[in-house]
Order: structure tokens, then C-alpha cells, then sequence
């Protein structure tokens, strides 16, 4: 009967379920997604040249988990919140209490495993899906990616039916030792905010230290090596809290002086912010780490993205070669229309490639010289035959020859000489086209055409900017994949705790815009005092996890050859485009919760 | 004979959709408040006064009829019209304090004026002086919970007089008082009354709290069964005329 009295409670809650329900399918589904990268050890290896790669990981999955149990603690907390009364009642016209301490673990339980189960099921989608969207537009070449991997999904069904027996046992306990009529009038109590400026004062003075050594940590990886990661995600996230600690409280006093503090609602929304200062500060320090997390991985995926092409033009000034083109070869060397074309006559045999230096002398070749150490500080450069011969960058051309001539010496020799040579002379086609990132569909078609004729191509002896960029595109593929998923994970992560947070809210609120409506508050004036609240909550973490980010970069300055800093204005607009409509997903849901 | 405050005119209020099954919560109230007029409502549970209540103070919709606050109708308001009639011409008290409970007393009581940007300069002077006539200075600066029940329903007072409305509603203001602090809002009540001018509605079902009022309708069945003048009658002796009215009205 009690039973059938608890499940009567949850139909009539379905809507609240509802949020929790969704909040705990995506973070089972995200920590799935993670670990379905993370328990792969196979794609880890095949995909990274990076040998830390592994280790780093292995912190993602315990940053993760710390990450879970403390959304997991605020699911419990709103499920006990949504059943307090109803237990309460249920001690009132005298249930025992061994048979609802039975219901809650079972209620707990039963909303955990199956919202995890799903989410696995949604997680093999999301990886699925994300997995093929990214390999296909940034044309990616993945080895041994898995989106179902049976490691990953006991992992996550193990972690969440562990914290949900622990939960269930803490309901149980709270439930049951409190008495019925505190279960019944279990209403907020507020946080009267309180300056205590030497508390406050040490809390962002060590707040500030800790910042301060994690972003050193972060610079100084070299130095520290894996130790750095760790000790930065330690202090970062201890040091984030403390910060948000100290002047959350003195930021909303110091806000509700100012007379714009006192216009229209915003003393009411500051006094709604510092109400809930205690709950807000662990949550906020959390979505800003998520914060930086995701943008971060986002940022660096898009950094060895742009590399690639990057690397490529430093490498070559042609994007390939064709040694005796045939008519279709030609039709499309045509079609993509290149800037830059050149045709020489050459003889070859065992030991060199004979070129006639007239032709060089009429159509230089183009060479690219690198100026510095660092791969991507080069010019080009117009050379004749005698300049050529001498350069160190002659190789250039080599590989531009057919895949079995691409360590065979080009000689450039006088119009005499060169008819002498009995062997047979054939010609090299080389050209650039004017952007090779828009050619690529074209390019490939072309190397498949030569392919048929030249079969080493095949191994990689492609030369040219086309054939550079297959190969770092081939060595930075699971390095950007993983970055990119990673950063989709996270933001949706932080996505779902900072809604899930918020909308948790949502409930107690209700009566305080009812309030408001009676004491003569517009409906407009309403909407905006939300639309305030919750911005603040956004942008605080934001800001926070951006600043992070700017020194988390530094990391990345040992493995990426351009700065990481290069070009991170896109990776920061796509992402605040992203946390913008999340934002405006959260205003609406709680508009439509708060005011009907 | 003065232009009457507030004009109730063939109120009827009908819960259910047509062709379902109805319920006629008010039948038919006609009455009107007089300038400074300090009124009661009284009935049993489920006689239709809260709804009435509701309906005077823009809180819910009649089905037919008019309601009029210094001449304006006001079951027709809408959107920032109704925002702000309720913000300037009435004030409420609730039995449930209705106190925003994350902010302070001053902040509270300030809250209508907020609401019509009124400069912060002007703010604390009102508030202060409604507090100090209320006798609520000294807790300014407390939260709800930190206050007591009795305190906490004259901040709601301070709040409902702040912007100095036409009409002041009370709906069962001491129901969640103690016999001492009942007495004392009751006697503020009437102090405000007659200092402020302002009218006042007070809807209970409490013969003492109803002692306080100038004139008592009593209303049963949605109707207005009875009214009781309290004319030149001690406070004691008006208490002991609802009592026995009471007695007679419920039988």
C-alpha cells in the first residue's frame, strides 16, 4: 500500500523528475563518453605521439569522478527535498520506519541504475554521432575508435550505482532520524551574508596562492612533467573556491551600496544571490574548472586543426607533382585551377635526375626557407638552377618526383649534356593551388589518378604540401579528435550541472515571484530580475574559466609548434555562441517554472 | 454622503467550466467602503470571504459584476496596469507574513518604492518613518526568520503602507498571532486608520479581531447575510453584539 502511495508521490512529481531524471542521464552519458576514449587503450595509443597521454586521461577520469559525486550529492539533495514532505506525511499517519527507510533506498536506487542505463545507451549515441561529425568534417584519420566499448560502460555503471547505494544510504539516514514534523516544515533557511574580513582576507590570500602555483605549474611543465597536471588541477580547483568564497559575499554588499543596486528589483536579485551564497560557491568553482576544461580542449583541437595546413605550406611551395600526366591527370590539374604551375624535362637514371638548367633558369623553382627554429616562421623563395643546386632546401623538389626517385638527386645540366643522355626524357608537372585547404577533395582525386601508375604513393611517399599534410594530418588526427569531443563533453557536462543547479532552485522560488506579483512588480520586471539572477551565474564562472584557459595554455606550448595562443578568438566565439544559448535555454525553462 | 472608496457592484464569481459541474462561490455581493472606513468581513469557512477578497484586491477575476477603487474599475486591469494599481493604490496583509525571507526588513519595506525607481535618497526617510510609526525601527536591519510573528506581520504592514494606498486589505492579518501581538497589530490597525485615513478591509472569521471594525458584514453562502454598524459602542460591548450575532447568523 505504502508502495503504491510512493509511486502515486512520484506521478504527481513527474515534471521534477523529470530535471533530475535528465541531469543524471547526461552526466552518466558524458562520463560514459569520457571513458569510452579514456578505457581505450589501444585508440590512445594509435592516435598520440604524446606518451603522457595516457596519464592525462587517467586525471580527466579522476577529476570526473569528483566532478559526478558532487552533482550526484546535489541530484540527492533535491530528490530528499522533493520527498521530504511526502515521508513526513507518510510518519504521520504512522508508517513504520524500517518500510520507508525500504522505500527510499529503493526509490534512490531505482532513479540512479535507471537513469545511468540510459544514459549509457544516450552516451553510445552521443559518442557515435559526435565521433563520425568530427572525423568527417575535419577530416580526421582514427585508428580503433570504438563508440561501444565494454570497459567504459561497466566503468560508468559501476561508479553510479556505488554513489547512488551511498546516497540511498544517506537518504535513509537523514530521513529517518529526523523527526516527521521537521520533514514536514523543512523550508530553507537563509544565510544571513556576513563580512568577516579577516577570514576572508586569508581565504583570498590563499585562494590566490593556490591560483598562482597551479597556472606556475601549468607554465612549467617541462620542469615538473606529470606531477605539474595534478598539482595544477589540485590547487586551480581548491584555489577557485576560496576565491569565490571571499568575494562572492563582499561583491553582492558592496553591489547592493551602489544606487543602481537599489533601482527595480536588483536589491531583491543580489539579496536572492547572497541568500544562496553557500550552495552557489561550490557549484560556481566547479562550472568554471568545467568551464576552462572545455574551452580549453576545444581550443587546442582547433589549434592542431589550424596547424596542419600550416605545416604543410612551410614545408613545400607545390602541393604535388605529376611525371608524365596523362589527359585525364591534366583535365584535373586544370580543374583546380592552379597559381602557380610549372613544367620541366627531365632524364633519369640509377643515380641522379637530370633536369635542363635553361628551363630553371626560365621558370625558377620555388623553395620554402625556414627562418627560425620553429617550423612555421618561413618565406619563400624564386630559385634559378646554379642557386637551386646549392641549396639546402633542394629536397624540395625531390619529393615532388615520382615515389621511387624521392631520394634520387636532381642534377641540372647544360642543353648539350643533357642530349647526350640515352635514357628515354619525360616530363614533371609541379603546381600550387591558391589554397590547399579548399582543394583537398580535388587533390585527393588527383592522387588517386596517380596512384594507378605509381603505387608507392600509397605508403606515404605522396610529396608536396598535399603529401605533408596527410602526414601530420595523419599524426595530429586523434590529438584534435580528442581534444574537440573532450571540450563538447565537458561544456555539455557543465552545460547540465549549471541548469541542473539553477532550475533545482527554480521550485523555492516560485512563491517569492508570487510575492512580487501581489506587491505590484510588472511581469516585465520580473523577467529581467531572473534574466539578472541567473547571468550572474553565468558569466561569474566564465570569466573565471577564461582567465584559467589564457595561463592552462602554456601546457600545450611543449607539444603544438605554433603558439597555442594563435587564432584562439574563433574556438572563444564558437564556445560563447555555445554557453549564450544555454544560457538562454536556462531563462526560459526557469520563466516558464517561476511565473507560468 | 462622500464619494464612496471603493464600489462593489453584483459580484459573482463562478468556479468550473460551463457545462461541467459548477459552483457558485459568490452570488451577488454588493457593498461600498467609505473614505477611512475601517470594514470587516466575516464567515465561516468556505462562505465565499477569501474568494470576495481576491476579487477587491485584483488578486483573481470575477465572473459578472464591478469592482471600482477611486473610481477606477478594476477587474478589467492588466499587464503593468494591474502591476502598477497594485503597487500604488493597495497594500496587502497576508496571515502568512508574505515576507521575501532573503532580504531585510528595510529591504522588504522598501520594495514597492524600488519597484517605481524611486531615488534611494527618498526611500530611507519613507521607510524609516513608517517603521518608526509602526515601531519597527529597531529591527531595520534583521531578516524574517529573525524576527517574531508579531514583528514580522508589522513589516508586512510597513510594507503595505509604504506607498500610501488608497485601500489597505488584510486577509485573517492575526490568524498566526499569539493573543498579545494580535492585540497590539490590531491596535496599530486601528491607529493607522484613523492617523493615515487610509480604509481598511479586513476579511477573518475571528469576533475579536472583528471588534476592532467601524462596520461588519457577514457573509454566507457567497451572499452578504447581515450587516452590523458599530457606531458609538465600546470596543467590549461591539464584541459582545458580533458574538451573539454570530450565534444567531450561524444557526
Amino acid at each position: 500500500m505504502l508502495t503504491k502511495l510512493a509511486m502515486t508521490g512520484f506521478k504527481n512529481r513527474w515534471r521534477d523528475y523529470l530535471v533530475l531524471f535528465s541531469g543524471l542521464i547526461m552526466s552518466s552519458a558524458i562520463f560514459y563518453m569520457f571513458e569510452a576514449l579514456a578505457t581505450n587503450q589501444e585508440f590512445l595509443k594509435q592516435n598520440s605521439s604524446i606518451s603522457m597521454i595516457g596519464i592525462i586521461f587517467q586525471f580527466g577520469a579522476v577529476l570526473l569522478t569528483i566532478i559526478t559525486l558532487v552533482y550526484i550529492s546535489y541530484a540527492n539533495s533535491f530528490l530528499l527535498s522533493m520527498r521530504k514532505r511526502d515521508y513526513g506525511l507518510f510518519m504521520l499517519v504512522g508508517a513504520r520506519k524500517g518500510k520507508i527507510g525500504q522505500l527510499i533506498w529503493l526509490e534512490t536506487l531505482l532513479v540512479g541504475i535507471s537513469a545511468t542505463i540510459v544514459g549509457i545507451i544516450l552516451g553510445t549515441a552521443l559518442t557515435a554521432g559526435i565521433g563520425k561529425l568530427l572525423i568527417n568534417t575535419l577530416d580526421l584519420t582514427l585508428h580503433h575508435f570504438a563508440f561501444w566499448h565494454t570497459p567504459a560502460a561497466i566503468a560508468t555503471l559501476l561508479l553510479y550505482v556505488g554513489l547512488f547505494l551511498l546516497a540511498g544510504l544517506f537518504n535513509l539516514i537523514t530521513l529517518t532520524k529526523t523527526p516527521a514534523l521537521k520533514l514536514l516544515h523543512s523550508n530553507e533557511q537563509p544565510n544571513r551574508p556576513r563580512l568577516k574580513p579577516v577570514r576572508q582576507l586569508i581565504e583570498i590570500i590563499l585562494g590566490l596562492i593556490l591560483v598562482a602555483i597551479g597556472y606556475w605549474a601549468m607554465a612549467n611543465l617541462a620542469l615538473l612533467n606529470i606531477t605539474g597536471i595534478g598539482l595544477a588541477l589540485v590547487t586551480i580547483v581548491l584555489g577557485t573556491y576560496f576565491l569565490f568564497n571571499a568575494i562572492f559575499v563582499w561583491l553582492m554588499l558592496f553591489l547592493k551600496r551602489l544606487s543602481a543596486g537599489q533601482r527595480g528589483l536588483n536589491g531583491f536579485t543580489l539579496s536572492q544571490l547572497s541568500f544562496r551564497i553557500r550552495n552557489y560557491t561550490k557549484m560556481l568553482s566547479i562550472v568554471a574548472m568545467l568551464f576552462a576544461l572545455a574551452l580549453g580542449a576545444i581550443t587546442v583541437g582547433m589549434g592542431f586543426h589550424a596547424q596542419t595546413p600550416l605545416m604543410a605550406n612551410g614545408n613545400s611551395a607545390y602541393d604535388m607533382g605529376v611525371v608524365d600526366a596523362n589527359a585525364t591527370e591534366k583535365r584535373q590539374i586544370a580543374k583546380l585551377k592552379p597559381v602557380k604551375k610549372a613544367t620541366y624535362h627531365f632524364k633519369a637514371d640509377k643515380k641522379a635526375v637530370y633536369y635542363l638548367a635553361s628551363e630553371f633558369d626560365q621558370q625558377p623553382f620555388t623553395i620554402t626557407e625556414m627562418t627560425s627554429q620553429a617550423q612555421l616562421d618561413y618565406h619563400q623563395k624564386a630559385l634559378k638552377s646554379a642557386a637551386l643546386s646549392k641549396s639546402h632546401d633542394l629536397y624540395q623538389l625531390m619529393q615532388l618526383q615520382t615515389s621511387d626517385r624521392q631520394r634520387t638527386a636532381p642534377v641540372f645540366l647544360s642543353a648539350t649534356a643533357y642530349a647526350k643522355l640515352p635514357q628515354k626524357e619525360q616530363q614533371l608537372t609541379i603546381f600550387a593551388t591558391k589554397d590547399l585547404m579548399a582543394n583537398l577533395d580535388g587533390l585527393k582525386d588527383l592522387a588517386t589518378l596517380r596512384q594507378q601508375r605509381d603505387k608507392g604513393i600509397a605508403k606515404g611517399l605522396l610529396g608536396g604540401r598535399y603529401g605533408s599534410y596527410k602526414l601530420v594530418n595523419g599524426m595530429y588526427s586523434g590529438l584534435e579528435f580528442m581534444g574537440l569531443f573532450l571540450g563538447i563533453a565537458f561544456l555539455a557536462m557543465l552545460a547540465s550541472c549549471l541548469m541542473f543547479k539553477i532550475l533545482s532552485g527554480a521550485d523555492a522560488d516560485q512563491h517569492r515571484y508570487v510575492m512580487l506579483d501581489k506587491i505590484g512588480a510588472t511581469q516585465k520586471q520580473r523577467r529581467q530580475a531572473i534574466n539578472k539572477e541567473i547571468a550572474v551565474l553565468f558569466v561569474l564562472p566564465g570569466i573565471v574559466g577564461v582567465i584559467h584557459v589564457l595561463f592552462g595554455l602554456q601546457m600545450f606550448k611543449l607539444m603544438m609548434i605554433a603558439s597555442p595562443y594563435s587564432g584562439i578568438w574563433l574556438p572563444f566565439l564558437i564556445f560563447a555562441g555555445l554557453y549564450l544559448l544555454y544560457y538562454l535555454i536556462t531563462i526560459n525553462i526557469y520563466h516558464r517554472i517561476v511565473l507560468r | 454622503m462622500t464619494t464612496p472608496i471603493m464600489t462593489v457592484s453584483d459580484l459573482h464569481k463562478t468556479y468550473g467550466k460551463p457545462g461541467t459541474k459548477q459552483y457558485e462561490a459568490l452570488k451577488g455581493i454588493d457593498f461600498d467602503v467609505q473614505p477611512g472606513e475601517f470594514v470587516g468581513i466575516m464567515g465561516a469557512s468556505g462562505s465565499g470571504k477569501t474568494t470576495l477578497l481576491n476579487m477587491l484586491a485584483t488578486l483573481d477575476k470575477p465572473t459578472s459584476g464591478e469592482v471600482t477603487i477611486h473610481q477606477q474599475p478594476i477587474t478589467h486591469l492588466k499587464g503593468n496596469q494591474l502591476a502598477d494599481f497594485r503597487a500604488k493604490e493597495i497594500g496587502f496583509i497576508f496571515q502568512d507574513f508574505n515576507l521575501l525571507e532573503t532580504m531585510t526588513a528595510f529591504e522588504n519595506i522598501a520594495l514597492p518604492l524600488t519597484l517605481q525607481n524611486v531615488a534611494s535618497k527618498k526611500i530611507k526617510p519613507a521607510v524609516e518613518a513608517v517603521a518608526t510609526q509602526l515601531g519597527i525601527a529597531e529591527f531595520l536591519n534583521n531578516y524574517p526568520n529573525e524576527l517574531s510573528g508579531g514583528q514580522k506581520q508589522r513589516v508586512a504592514a510597513a510594507q503595505a503602507l509604504i506607498n500610501e494606498p488608497a485601500m489597505l486589505f488584510g486577509d485573517e492579518p492575526t490568524g498566526a498571532l499569539d493573543s498579545k501581538s494580535a492585540r497590539e497589530l490590531l491596535d496599530l490597525f486601528t491607529k493607522i486608520n484613523q492617523e493615515r485615513a487610509v480604509s481598511i478591509l479586513l476579511v477573518t472569521h475571528d469576533p475579536f479581531s472583528a471588534s476592532y471594525c467601524q462596520r461588519i458584514l457577514f457573509i454566507k453562502d457567497g451572499r452578504i447575510g447581515q450587516e452590523l454598524h458599530r457606531g458609538e459602542q465600546s470596543r467590549a460591548d461591539f464584541y459582545q453584539q458580533i458574538l451573539d450575532n454570530l450565534g444567531t447568523f450561524e444557526q
